[in-house]
C-alpha cells in the first residue's frame, strides 16, 4: 500500500513537473516574442537622434551622432532602417540603409561621400560589429525570436526594483555569437532590462543593459542602453536624443536615391 | 687563520660535518619555494623603456604574441583535402586553453574584401568553410595573393606553404600551447610535416629543454669527473669527499638563490654545472698533493696539515680570482646576470670553504688501514705515465723555450686577428641545434613565407586623427614599400593597405589605379569607416591603428630574427626616415621581440665587455699583491690573456657568433684560466725558497704541482665531453669552454711559464745557495 502511494506520488510529481516544463518553454518563446515586439518594432515607424559613445578599457572614447529612420513593413517580419551620419565629422553626410529580413540575409546598402559612390555592402554576418561599436547589427535591428531556444528561468526575479521574468535562450543553430543568453525582462513593458550573452566556455561575454526607460508618445521606450564587452573592458553606450513615433515615413525614401540626397524633413 | 679551519677540522671533524649537514639541510629546504622563469624577456628589468613600450604597444594596439604553424608540399598546398585538414586544425587549435581564438590568423579566421554580385562589397572570412573541390581551395589562394594584408603571410605565391599564426594569452604558456598544437596536426593531418616556430615558443621550448639538460647534464659531468678522479687516485674513499664538496656547495648555492627570492632563469640554471667542476678543482689539489706527500709522512694529519699550509695562499687567491671573474657580472646591467654572477661567486666561495674543512674532516675519519696503499705506489714510482710525461715537458720547456716563446706570441697575434673578426650576433631560435625540428621549422618557414620574426614599428601623430592626413599615411606608405626591399623583411602591413584596399574594392575591384591611397582625409576617414561598417572585425583594424587614429603601427615581418639582421632592419629604417624627411612631423618606435632581443643583447655584450676589463685588471692587481711582484704579476697573466685571446680568436675565425652563452663564460674564461699560472708560480716560489736553485726548483715544479695542474686539467677537460653532444648549442658552447679553458690554460701554464723562467731566470728565481750550483743553472745543463 504504502509503495502504491510512493509510485503514485512520484507520477504526478513527475507529470506536473513534466507539464510545467513544457509550459515553461511556450511560455518562454511568448515573452520573447513579446519583448521582440515592444522593443524592435514599437510604432509603425520612428525617427530618433542617435549619440553612441565608444568607451575603451583606457577610458577614452569615441562618439558617433546619427539619426537613425526606421519603418515596420510586416510587424515582426520586414524593416527598412535608414541612418545619416553626422560625427564623427570625417564620415558625416554618409549615409547607411539595411533592409532586414529575418528569414534571409539582410540588405545594406552605404553612401560614401567622399567619391560620391553608393555600394551594396554584404550582410551575410549579423553578428559583426555595428559601426566599429560593442552593439552587433543583431543587437541594433534585433534577432528573431524563432532562431533560439527559449525557457523561462524564473518568474519572480527582481531587478532594480522591477518584476522580470528571467530567460534563458540558446541559438537552435550553432551560432558564433553566443552560446546562451539570459534576458530579464520587464513584466510590464516587456522591454528587456538586461542581457547576459555567455560563450560556448560557458564565460560571460557580453552584458547588455536597458539604462533609462522613457515614454514617448504613449510607448516605454528604451533611451539609454549599455552593450559592455567583458573580455576587452570595452563599453558602447546609445542615447536616444530625440524620439518620435508614427511619423508617417513612406517606404520610397528607404531607395538609393535618398541616400545620395537625404531626406531634408526628418534629418536637421 | 690560515691554520685555524683545517685545525679545527683535524680535530673535529664530527662537529665539521654535522655543521655542514645542518647548513645544508637550512639550504635544500629553501629549494621547496623554487620558481622557474624561462622568460628570456626577463634579460631586461621589468622597468627597462624597450619592455614598457613593448607592453604598451602590444596594450594600445591588441596584439599577442603568436605561434606560428606552417606547412610545406612540393605539389601544392592549395588543395580540397589539405585545406580541410587546416580548416578542422584551426577549429581545435582555437579550443586550446590559452589560445586567443579571436585574433587567430588563419584562411578560415581573417577576413577578406572582395566583389559579390550586383556591385556589392563583402568584407567576410576568408575560408567561412572547407573548400568542397580543389579549384576552390585555389580559387582561396588566389584571394590571399590578391590582399595585401594576407599576402605572404598566411601562403607563399606559389602555394607551396600555408601558415596559421596562434595568439597566446602569455609566452610561458607557449611549449605548452605546441605541444597540443602537434597532437591537432597529427589527429587532422596526413603525410605532410607541420612546422612549428615564432620566438615565443623557442624561447619557452628553450627554456624547458635547457632545464632537462641540467638535470642530465650535471650528473653526467659529476660522473665522469667521479671516474677520472678514480683513475688517478684508486681511492674511494678520498674521492668521495671532492663530490660531497660539489654537491654541497650547489646545494647552498641555489637554497641561497631560492632564499633571496630569485626565480631560477635560464642563466641561472646553468649555475650546477659551472659550480661542480670549479668546486672540484680545489679538491683535486688538495689529494693531489696529499696523495703525492702521503707515501712520505705517512702520517694522515702531519701530511694534511702539510699539504693543506702549502695550497692555502694558491687556493684562496684562484678562489678569489673566480669570485672576481664572477662578481664582475654584477657590472652588467641584466640582471639574471648579476644574479648568476652574484650566486656563481657566493658557491665558488663556498667550495672553497667546504674544500679546506671537509677534505681534512673526512681524511681524519678515514682508518688507517683505508689508506694503507694510498700514494705509496706513485712516490716511489717516478716512471707513472703523467710523471714520463711531464718530465719530458720540462725537458722540452728547457730545449725548446724560444721556440715555445715564438709560438706563443704568434698565438697571441693570429688569435687577435680572430678576434676582430668576431661578429655579435645572436638568435634564441639559433639555440637550438640546426637538426632540431624548432630549427627546421625555423628555416622551412622562413625560407617559403613572409616570415616569423615580428617588430612593430610604431608612428605616433601626436593628436586624435593624425593618422588620418593623407600626407602622414603617403609617406608611411613609402616607408614600407622601401622596408619590403630589404632582404629579410618579407612583408609590411599597415593601416595604409586597408585604406587601399577598401578604396579598391568600392570603386569596384577592377580599377587597378584606385589601388593608392585617397588624397583627401575625409575619404580616409570614410574608407576606414566602410571597412567598419561591412563587418570589417575592428579589433583587425585596431591592430593597425589606435582608436582615436592618433598612433599607427606597422608590422615588419622579417625571415630572420638575428640580432644583425634585425638591427639592419631597424637602421635601414631609420636612415630612410633621416634622408627623406617626413612633411609631418610624428615620432616613432620600435617594439616586438625581435627588437626587445637585439636591446639586450646589446645590453649583454657592452656591459661584457666592461665586465671583463674591470675583472682583469683587479686580477692583475690581486696577482701583484699575492707575489708581492710586478713582474710575477704579469707574468701570471700571461696563460689567461693567451687564453681569452686563443678561445675567442678561435671563435672569431670558425665564424660562431659572439652570443649570450660566449659573452657569459669570458668571466668564466678569466676566473679559471689564471688558477693553474697561480698554483705554478706560488708553488715554484715556495719550493725556490727551499732549493735555493732553478734547476731543482723546475725539477720540483714539474713533480708536485705539474701532476695537479695535469690531473685538473684531464679530469674537467673530459668531465664536459659529454655535453658536446647536447641538443641546446649554449651547452656544447659551455662543455667546449671549460674543455678549452683547462687544456689551453694548462698547456699555456706547464710550456710558456717554465720558458719564460728560463729567459729571465736570474731576476725570478735567483739563485741563494753555494756558487757550485750556480755553474750547471747553465742552459746546457737545462736540457739534461
Amino acid at each position: 500500500m504504502k509503495k502504491i502511494i510512493i509510485t503514485l506520488a512520484i507520477f504526478i510529481l513527475a507529470s506536473v513537473a513534466g507539464y510545467s516544463v513544457i509550459n515553461a518553454q511556450t511560455d518562454a518563446a511568448e515573452i520573447m516574442q513579446k519583448s521582440h515586439m515592444a522593443y524592435f518594432y514599437a510604432a509603425d515607424d520612428g525617427v530618433a537622434d542617435v549619440t553612441m559613445k565608444i568607451i575603451n578599457k583606457k577610458g577614452k572614447e569615441r562618439i558617433r551622432e546619427f539619426t537613425m529612420l526606421r519603418i515596420d513593413l510586416v510587424e515582426g517580419g520586414e524593416q527598412k532602417y535608414y541612418t545619416y551620419f553626422k560625427k564623427p565629422s570625417d564620415v558625416s553626410r554618409l549615409t547607411f540603409m539595411v533592409w532586414k529580413n529575418p528569414n534571409a540575409s539582410d540588405n545594406r546598402w552605404i553612401y560614401v561621400p567622399a567619391v560620391d559612390l553608393v555600394k551594396q555592402i554584404s550582410a551575410d554576418d549579423k553578428n559583426s560589429s555595428f559601426v566599429g561599436s560593442d552593439f552587433t547589427y543583431e543587437d541594433v535591428s534585433g534577432r528573431h525570436w524563432s532562431e533560439d531556444s527559449h525557457r523561462l528561468i524564473s518568474e519572480s526575479e527582481t531587478l532594480d526594483g522591477k518584476e522580470t521574468y528571467l530567460v534563458s535562450s540558446t541559438p537552435v543553430e550553432k551560432y558564433k555569437g553566443f552560446a546562451e543568453k539570459k534576458t530579464w525582462i520587464d513584466k510590464t513593458s516587456f522591454l528587456p532590462l538586461k542581457e547576459e550573452y555567455y560563450n560556448d566556455k560557458g564565460k560571460l561575454v557580453r552584458v547588455f543593459t536597458s539604462d533609462k526607460i522613457e515614454t514617448i508618445d504613449g510607448i516605454e521606450t528604451v533611451t539609454q542602453r549599455t552593450m559592455e564587452n567583458v573580455k576587452k573592458k570595452q563599453h558602447t553606450t546609445i542615447y536616444f536624443n530625440e524620439i518620435s513615433y508614427n511619423t508617417g515615413l513612406t517606404d520610397d525614401i528607404f531607395t538609393e536615391r535618398y541616400l545620395k540626397t537625404p531626406p531634408r524633413k526628418y534629418i536637421k | 687563520m690560515r691554520e685555524l679551519l683545517t685545525k679545527f677540522s683535524i680535530n673535529h671533524p664530527l662537529m665539521v660535518i654535522g655543521l655542514v649537514v645542518l647548513v645544508t639541510a637550512f639550504f635544500a629546504y629553501q629549494l621547496t619555494d623554487i620558481r622557474i622563469d624561462t622568460d628570456p624577456e626577463n634579460m631586461l628589468p621589468e622597468d627597462e623603456p624597450v619592455r614598457l613600450f613593448n607592453d604598451a604597444v602590444k596594450e594600445d594596439f591588441g596584439i599577442s604574441d603568436f605561434i606560428a604553424v606552417g606547412v610545406v608540399i612540393e605539389e601544392g598546398a592549395f588543395t580540397q583535402i589539405q585545406l580541410d585538414r587546416i580548416f578542422n586544425i584551426t577549429e581545435e587549435i582555437a579550443e586550446i586553453e590559452g589560445v586567443i581564438a579571436d585574433d587567430i590568423m588563419a584562411p578560415s579566421m581573417v577576413d577578406d574584401i572582395r566583389q559579390g554580385g550586383g556591385n556589392t562589397m563583402v568584407v567576410e572570412p576568408l575560408m567561412g568553410e572547407a573548400p568542397k573541390s580543389d579549384e576552390e581551395a585555389q580559387y582561396i589562394l588566389g584571394r590571399i595573393k590578391d590582399n595585401p594584408i594576407l599576402r605572404g603571410k598566411l601562403a607563399s605565391d606559389d602555394g607551396k606553404a600555408l601558415a596559421l599564426f596562434i595568439p597566446i594569452e602569455s609566452k610561458d604558456q607557449s611549449h605548452r600551447i605546441a605541444g597540443e598544437i602537434t597532437a591537432i596536426t597529427e589527429k587532422y593531418g596526413g603525410d605532410e610535416t607541420y612546422h612549428i616556430a615564432g620566438l615565443p615558443v623557442a624561447e619557452d621550448s628553450f627554456g624547458k629543454e635547457m632545464f632537462g639538460q641540467m638535470i642530465f647534464s650535471a650528473p653526467m659531468a659529476g660522473l665522469i669527473i667521479f671516474i677520472l678522479m678514480y683513475v688517478f687516485f684508486r681511492n674511494f674513499r678520498i674521492i668521495i669527499p671532492p663530490m660531497i664538496v660539489a654537491v654541497t656547495s650547489i646545494i647552498w648555492t641555489m637554497g641561497a638563490l631560492v632564499m633571496t627570492g630569485n626565480a631560477v632563469h635560464i642563466m641561472s640554471s646553468m649555475i650546477p654545472i659551472f659550480l661542480f667542476p670549479i668546486a672540484v678543482l680545489n679538491s683535486i689539489h688538495i689529494i693531489s698533493e696529499f696523495h703525492d706527500r702521503f707515501g712520505r709522512y705517512k702520517h694522515k694529519e702531519a701530511t694534511i696539515r702539510h699539504t693543506i699550509g702549502e695550497l692555502f695562499l694558491p687556493m684562496l687567491f684562484t678562489t678569489a680570482t673566480t669570485v672576481v671573474g664572477f662578481l664582475s657580472l654584477v657590472t652588467n646591467n641584466i640582471p639574471p646576470v648579476q644574479v648568476f654572477g652574484i650566486f656563481v661567486a657566493f658557491g665558488v666561495a663556498a667550495a672553497w670553504l667546504l674544500s679546506i674543512t671537509l677534505n681534512p674532516a673526512f681524511a681524519m675519519l678515514l682508518p688507517d688501514k683505508a689508506l694503507r696503499n694510498f700514494g705509496v705506489k706513485s712516490e716511489d714510482d717516478s716512471h707513472s705515465l703523467l710523471a714520463t710525461v711531464l718530465q719530458s715537458i720540462r725537458k722540452f720547456t728547457s730545449r725548446r723555450y724560444r721556440a715555445i716563446l715564438l709560438t706563443a706570441a704568434s698565438v697571441v697575434i693570429v688569435g687577435a686577428v680572430g678576434l676582430s673578426m668576431m661578429t655579435v650576433n645572436d638568435n634564441p631560435v639559433k639555440w637550438f641545434k640546426a637538426d632540431h625540428p624548432m630549427r627546421i621549422a625555423d628555416q622551412e618557414l622562413n625560407k617559403h613565407l613572409a616570415g616569423t620574426y615580428m617588430n612593430y614599428l610604431v608612428i605616433d601623430g601626436g593628436e586624435a586623427d593624425a593618422i588620418k592626413n593623407p600626407e602622414l599615411l603617403a609617406y608611411i606608405d613609402k616607408l614600407q614599400r622601401h622596408l619590403e626591399k630589404n632582404e629579410i623583411v618579407g612583408a609590411t602591413a599597415g593601416i595604409t593597405d586597408i585604406v587601399k584596399k577598401v578604396r579598391f574594392e568600392l570603386y569596384g575591384g577592377v580599377d587597378r589605379t584606385k589601388y593608392s591611397l585617397p588624397t583627401d582625409q575625409d575619404e580616409v576617414g570614410q574608407n576606414l569607416f566602410v571597412y567598419e561598417m561591412s563587418g570589417g572585425d575592428p579589433d583587425d583594424l585596431f591592430k593597425l591603428v589606435t582608436d582615436d587614429y592618433s598612433m599607427a603601427n606597422v608590422w615588419v615581418q622579417m625571415t630572420a630574427g638575428d640580432n644583425q639582421a634585425v638591427s639592419g632592419v631597424v637602421a635601414d629604417a631609420e636612415e630612410y626616415m633621416i634622408n627623406n624627411p617626413s612633411p609631418v612631423a610624428f615620432e616613432h618606435h620600435w617594439a616586438g621581440l625581435p627588437y626587445v632581443n637585439v636591446v639586450w643583447q646589446d645590453k649583454m655584450v657592452s656591459g661584457m665587455r666592461l665586465s671583463l676589463l674591470i675583472s682583469f685588471g683587479i686580477v692583475f692587481l690581486m696577482m701583484v699583491a699575492l707575489f708581492r711582484s710586478p713582474i710575477f704579476g704579469l707574468i701570471s697573466m700571461l696563460p689567461l690573456t693567451i687564453t681569452i685571446v686563443a678561445i675567442y680568436g678561435a671563435i672569431g675565425y670558425i665564424g660562431k657568433p659572439y652570443d649570450m652563452p660566449v659573452a657569459i663564460l669570458s668571466s668564466l674564461t678569466l676566473g679559471l684560466s689564471i688558477d693553474f699560472a697561480i698554483h705554478f708560480i706560488q708553488r715554484a716560489k715556495t719550493i725556490h725558497k727551499r732549493t735555493g736553485n732553478f734547476r731543482e726548483t723546475l725539477t720540483g715544479i714539474f713533480e708536485g704541482p705539474g701532476r695537479a695542474i695535469s690531473r685538473n686539467v684531464l679530469v674537467i677537460a673530459i668531465g664536459f665531453v659529454p655535453m658536446f653532444f647536447s641538443n641546446l648549442v649554449p651547452y656544447i658552447t659551455v662543455g667546449t669552454f671549460f674543455f678549452a679553458i683547462m687544456t689551453v690554460s694548462g698547456a699555456v701554464t706547464l710550456l710558456l711559464l717554465p720558458a719564460i723562467s728560463i729567459v729571465l731566470r736570474r731576476k725570478l728565481f735567483p739563485t741563494t745557495v753555494g756558487r757550485k750550483d750556480k755553474s750547471q743553472i747553465k742552459e746546457g745543463a737545462l736540457q739534461s
